[in-house]
């Protein structure tokens, strides 16, 4: 394997590449977020190995952001804590000057990282401003909020710039209007009937890129004896946007959609929360990969496994950039329709069965009745009954049952 | 999950995913601060758990140069396991289970640590036991050149006299194999006259040449055909077992972890009756409880509270004439409270064989310019500096008996005292 650096965390090799221009170390991003609102703590993720990050979302001098506590929630499932994170944070209460100083100290500090700044703002001429001044203090990108699930900014309260289609497209005309030498992103947001349509009218805007996705708006649960929802202010609560592993498939879904239809790239943000999973978002079409939930859980230490993990996926499938993963599994993308009908039987292995049975009921009252009992509670599939439907696979807490396919 | 050969079970890939992920993933965790040498393991946990197996080996190796030994042997209980924060929940990770797993399941993958540039300072190492193996290593990794004098292959106690049931030699083996580009084996005897031309050659040399002399019980008969030292009957068990006629009662003296090595191996040799004879109380014995549990679960059987007066025979073993003690009011230095005789308790115990097994000293008649403990041990300060300027010491041959991964320590820790020590040379 070509040797890179050792981190102390196993032996990296170089992940290097450059998308719009611009370099970056490895595909790993802190996106916008509590992690990216501190100068010192963005500094500790640059030394710790982080290729670069989008500083909190900021806004102009007197916008007001006026936060509610306590703020963040969670979904456990399964005993899984924070299988889905829950917040109704809003943007950064530092203002445009503030995120001026950090991104020109940061810079100054780590010229090789990838410094982007993320905006709102209401009226064109707070978005220029906003372009031009992040700008001038040496960002390297400038991502759009046009999707920040809280609070929005704008004459709808309550609806998001990127769920209008004929707002996007102008919001995106200005803030690339306003931009001199850099890249500008624009974040939308899932919520929409036909991401396409969006995505279609941010690549006629101009604009560089995108990136995709957000947070989900979502309710993330009701005390069943006040009935107050979580998190609970008193006996208020509100939606919040969920984040982190609940909503990996429907974020790769989004980015495979969007990169389906436009050619600009598109920054891949939403519920990653491993290198694995880094390599999913990439494999859709995604240039990079932002995370947030996993280090508000587990802190920037988890750069040294995404490092590793991708340097040791690369060496393994024989790729020399990340770059080589974008838009592996595209193709093998089709409408329902165009799929192959294959003819396809379960098979368990009997000798590692442990006679748990879970396959037999889920089949009988969720499937097609395929799986028999027998008597040693090692149960047998029905070739007559079985379909193939793949669900039994699932269930089964050993992993011995497989999908044959039959001639 | 297959037994291995110990009764312990061995992670499959499902189990091993399963246990990881009981995992906290502490920050600054404890069970890295309890481990010897310090591995990283909430972080190579994590890389089982994100599917980065090769990423988890190298952690671990890293960390731990004997990765495959320590994985099969090394009492986790008593260090990370018994710091793991889990435990405060229900019951800790099984985290040598899961070092195991990480290097076993990328055995054959290179491990190709970062070298600094070459030196032209050369470092003596005596002794290929852990503690000389990680120093000799860690010096490699650190550009010395670096010798590693050793009375027969590498690997010390782990090789020679672990038994193979607890500690398969391939372990070992594959161990050494891994660290041997770093430095340049040979096989010496060491004496006065190789410990002269070892100091005169190199700009620095450490010591770590194991202890390697039983203790004598020093009462009657001891000098029978069937009384063996225990090292002796642990080294020849593995090297040639068909040359040990043990019979079918052996009795076993001493109540530490290598007294349950002799026993458990005793039986695996075929003794149908093996008693191990403790001076003190079952739970002053100074062992790993797994290994006591795999013991008793080898047939072993114990007389606790009892002593040899004298060993029974005309010109070979034939019993043991023993004695009961009770627990005195006295403490002795270890916390424990002197055994005391009880005079009309004596009683003959028949055997075929027996084994001593109370201890080992330094054997290093050959190191006589180096201060010694009080129990003549090798002198050395916090920097495992002897009292002679460029000699250094670890291991057994400095603490006395110890675990591997100690030892291990040991060696890794005073390469980086003898990096430090020559730098100031420069």
């Amino acid at each position: 394997m070509k040797r890179g650096k050792t981190n102390g965390s196993g032996p990296v090799r170089d992940l290097s590449y450059e998308v719009m221009g611009i370099h970056l170390e490895n595909p790993f991003i802190l996106a916008a977020g509590p992690s990216t609102d501190d100068a010192g703590m963005v500094r500790r993720a640059f030394s710790m190995g982080w290729a670069g990050a989008v500083l909190k979302t900021t806004s102009v001098e007197g916008t007001r952001v006026d936060l509610a506590y306590p703020m963040i929630s969670s979904f456990d499932h399964d005993g899984k804590l924070l299988f889905g994170m829950g917040n109704i944070d809003l943007i950064s209460a530092h203002h445009v000057e503030r995120v001026e100083q950090t991104v020109r100290e940061l810079k100054a500090e780590f010229p090789e990282k990838f410094l982007a700044a993320s905006i709102m703002a209401g009226k064109k001429e707070d978005w220029q401003s906003l372009v031009a001044r992040l700008e001038n203090a040496g960002a390297d990108m400038i991502e759009c909020s046009f999707s920040c699930p809280q609070g929005n900014i704008g004459e709808d309260p309550g609806k998001m710039l990127a769920q209008s289609v004929a707002a996007t497209e102008l919001t995106a005309r200005w803030v690339k209007e306003a931009a001199q030498r850099i890249p500008v992103s624009i974040k939308i947001t899932p919520h929409v009937t036909d991401i396409v349509d969006v995505a279609k009218a941010v690549q006629r805007s101009g604009a560089d890129a995108l990136t995709a996705a957000n947070s989900l708006q979502a309710l993330m649960g009701i005390d069943i004896h006040s009935f107050v929802p979580e998190p609970p202010l008193g006996s208020r609560s509100t939606y919040s946007g969920l984040t982190g592993p609940a909503i990996k498939p429907l974020t790769l879904r989004t980015i495979a959609e969007i990169c389906r239809s436009v050619s600009i790239p598109v920054l891949g943000t939403g519920g990653a929360s491993s290198w694995h999973d880094a390599v999913e978002f990439m494999s859709v079409g995604a240039r990079c990969v932002q995370f947030c939930t996993l280090v508000m859980h587990h802190g920037f230490r988890v750069i040294d496994d995404l490092r590793s993990g991708m340097s040791q996926y690369l060496d393994e499938m024989g790729f020399s950039s990340p770059l080589d993963i974008v838009g592996k599994a595209l193709p093998h993308i089709a409408v329902h329709d165009d799929l192959p009908r294959r003819h396809v039987r379960s098979v368990i292995d009997e000798s590692r069965c442990i006679g748990c049975e879970v396959c037999y009921v889920a089949c009988r009252d969720g499937g097609h009745g395929a799986i028999d009992r027998r008597e040693n509670r090692i149960p047998f599939v029905n070739p007559e009954r079985c379909v193939g439907c793949g669900l039994c696979p699932l269930v089964c807490p050993e992993g011995c049952i497989a999908l044959s396919e039959i001639s | 999950m297959k037994p291995d050969r110990t009764g312990v079970h061995e992670f499959d890939r499902r189990r091993a995913l399963a246990e990881a992920e009981r995992c906290l993933y502490c920050f600054d965790a404890p069970c890295t601060s309890a481990c010897p040498v310090h591995i990283d393991i909430p972080g190579f946990i994590a890389m089982l758990r994100s599917g980065n197996g090769p990423g988890a080996a190298w952690l671990v190796r890293d960390a731990n140069p004997l990765a495959e030994t320590c994985g099969s042997i090394c009492p986790s209980e008593i260090y990370c396991q018994a710091s793991c924060t889990k435990a405060k929940q229900d019951t800790p990770v099984r985290i040598r289970e899961l070092h195991q797993y990480a290097t076993r399941s990328e055995r054959g993958r290179e491990f190709h640590p970062e070298r600094s540039p070459r030196t032209e300072k050369t470092v003596g190492v005596l002794g290929a036991g852990p503690a000389g193996l990680g120093c000799a290593f860690e010096l490699g990794k650190l550009g010395y050149q670096v010798d590693l004098y050793n009375d027969g292959p590498p690997g010390g106690v782990p090789l020679k006299s672990i038994p193979s049931f607890r500690l398969p030699e391939e372990d070992v083996v594959r161990d050494v194999g891994i660290l041997a580009r770093f430095f340049r084996t040979h096989d010496v005897r060491i004496d006065a006259a190789a410990f002269g031309a070892i100091t005169g050659t190199h700009d620095a040399v450490f010591v770590a040449v194991g202890l390697g002399r039983d203790r004598v019980l020093g009462i009657p008969g001891e000098g029978l055909r069937g009384v063996y030292p225990v090292l002796e009957f642990l080294e020849t068990a593995k090297k040639r077992p068909h040359a040990l006629a043990i019979g079918s009662r052996v009795i076993v003296v001493g109540g530490g972890n290598v007294s349950l090595d002799a026993a458990a191996t005793a039986r695996s040799l075929g003794a149908a009756d093996v008693m191990l004879l403790y001076r003190r109380a079952e739970e002053q014995m100074l062992v790993w409880p797994a290994e006591l549990a795999a013991a008793r679960r080898m047939g072993v059987e114990f007389s606790f509270r009892s002593f040899p007066l004298s060993i029974a025979g005309e010109d070979h073993v034939e019993g043991v004439m023993c004695r009961r003690t009770r627990a005195g009011k006295e403490i002795d230095d270890s916390g424990r409270p002197v055994p005391v005789e009880i005079p009309g308790s004596d009683f003959l115990l028949p055997a075929d064989s027996v084994i001593v097994a109370i201890g080992q000293d330094l054997r290093a008649d050959w190191l006589p310019r180096l201060d010694r403990t009080g129990r003549g041990h090798i002198g050395v300060d916090g920097n495992f500096r002897t009292s002679l300027a460029g000699v250094f010491a670890g291991g057994d041959a400095a603490s006395g008996e110890g675990t591997v991964v100690r030892s291990l320590a040991h060696g890794i820790e005073a390469a980086k005292a003898i990096h430090a020590y020559l730098m100031r040379q420069s």
